[in-house]
């Protein structure tokens, strides 16, 4: 058992990105993705302003294909696979990625190694 | 050059179906199958990004494909040609309107307005010392009100180069500036109205250009919250506020939108005339809002009734 947050099962990401508020912050702060098997988790701060949420409503992180996330404020769009800004305000910069690891099909927030990522 | 403001703003989105039921829940009405108005008929239109008929898109792929500004009269039409068609195209469209695109790139439309002469009360204000505003036993609000967005107030834009932004618009289309943030770009106003401002210009890298946010004028500051409230039970994300700005006077609160840009809600914009002398502030939250709310769930200070008070507690059935 990692020292983590349990966000949530494996099975609840296969419809789409989730977004969870792990410490209690009264907004969502993690952004977790499921494509092609892998699992993505990132903070969910847009890089352009540094302190404001992407969605522009709950879990929306993705836009229509699917295929970037999105920052809804200018309509930034991230790689799903590595969080990198590929067009809009913050080109070039990226998410933050968050540690999670995957134990008995439940998705963890590593808390004990914040800043690297497991995956 | 008697422009009177901003008409209609063309958007050529990702998600058409969340793009419009926003736009419902935002408050505005379906004209018809892409256009959604405000009470006076000014508003948007929503098409995919790839519909062909659209006004090409910024390098940028920003959501904004054109802006539609209104103007007075068919002379004012004929002038804005003369004017722009010295260095640049005019096309005249099948529906009369005349098209251009500006210094920077941005597609404009200008057509006669067909927006409706509202009559409506502004919010009424009680105050000590000045006459009631509302009458005896008139109540102010009830729970179930959400103000109704009245008019589309106005547009800003990232752009590259805020001087040349705003010479084109001085110099060839006769806009006013009404106040501004030191190296971020001017407030301006066009000759048809005293809006403190329908345009506003931040300066950003080149990869940055196109739409900010958008804005409907509520009926009031109260319209302001109701609205932004009932954006709020439906799920919808804040971006800034609520709050009150400096320049402009105007409440406001932005909120996230499918449209790649922000969508505002504005009230009680100040007005101006020719006699304003612009002023000038250094950008940044001091100089940005008199005060700025944040929204948290209704709550009250006060737990359920006490034992014995009667009636049934919160939540019983
Ligand atoms: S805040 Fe995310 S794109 Fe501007
Ligand atoms: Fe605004």
């Amino acid at each position: 058992m990692p020292a983590g947050i349990r966000l949530c099962d494996l099975s609840e990401l296969a419809e789409g990105p989730l977004g969870f508020d792990p410490f209690n912050e009264g907004q969502d702060s993690v952004l977790v993705i499921l494509r092609d098997g892998n699992v993505y988790a990132y903070t969910d701060v847009c890089p352009h302003y540094g302190n404001t949420t992407l969605p522009w409503k709950k879990n929306a992180y993705l836009n229509n294909r699917g295929n970037r996330i999105v920052c809804a404020a200018h309509g930034a769009l991230f790689t799903i696979e590595n969080g990198l800004c590929v067009s809009g305000p913050c080109k070039g910069e990226s998410l933050t990625p968050v540690p999670v690891i995957i134990e008995n099909n439940t998705v963890w927030l590593v808390t004990s190694r914040a800043g690297e990522n497991e995956l | 050059m008697n422009i009177i403001g901003p008409e209609l703003l063309i958007f050529g989105v990702d998600d058409v179906a969340a793009c419009k039921q926003f736009a419902l829940d935002y408050g505005l009405t379906a004209a018809d199958e892409h256009r959604y108005v405000a009470l006076d008929g000014t508003g948007i239109e929503i098409y995919p990004a790839d519909d062909a008929d659209l006004p090409a898109a910024l390098p940028t792929g920003s959501a904004i494909r054109k802006t539609v500004y209104g103007v007075a009269e068919q002379a004012d039409l004929d002038a804005i040609t003369a004017e722009l068609s010295k260095d640049r195209e005019v096309k005249t469209l099948a529906d009369g309107s005349i098209e251009a695109v500006d210094d920077l790139g941005f597609v404009l439309g200008f057509m006669v307005t067909q927006r409706k002469t509202l009559e409506l009360p502004a919010e009424a204000v009680n105050a000590p010392g000045a006459a009631p505003q509302r009458g005896l036993n008139i109540t102010a609000v009830s729970k179930e009100d959400v103000g109704t967005p009245r008019t589309l107030s106005h547009v800003v834009y990232f752009v590259p180069d805020f001087p040349k932004a705003e010479a084109f618009y001085r110099d060839r289309l006769g806009f006013v500036t009404t106040d501004r943030f030191t190296h971020v770009g001017p407030f301006m106003r066009p000759a048809g109205t005293t809006d403190h401002h329908t345009l506003f210009f931040i300066q950003t890298p080149p990869h940055m250009q196109g739409i900010e946010h958008f804005t409907f004028h509520m009926g009031g500051p109260t319209d302001v919250m109701t609205a932004g409230t009932n954006m709020v039970n439906k799920g919808y994300q804040s971006f800034w506020g609520p709050g009150r700005h400096i320049f402009g006077s105007n409440w406001f609160w932005y909120f996230k939108s499918p449209f790649g840009c922000n969508m505002e809600f504005d009230a009680d914009m100040d007005l101006h005339d020719d006699s304003w002398t612009a002023r000038e502030s250094m950008p940044g939250a001091d100089n940005s809002q008199v005060f700025l709310l944040q929204y948290r769930e209704k709550w009250a200070p006060m737990g359920p009734p006490p034992p014995g008070a009667g009636g049934k507690p919160p939540g019983a059935p």
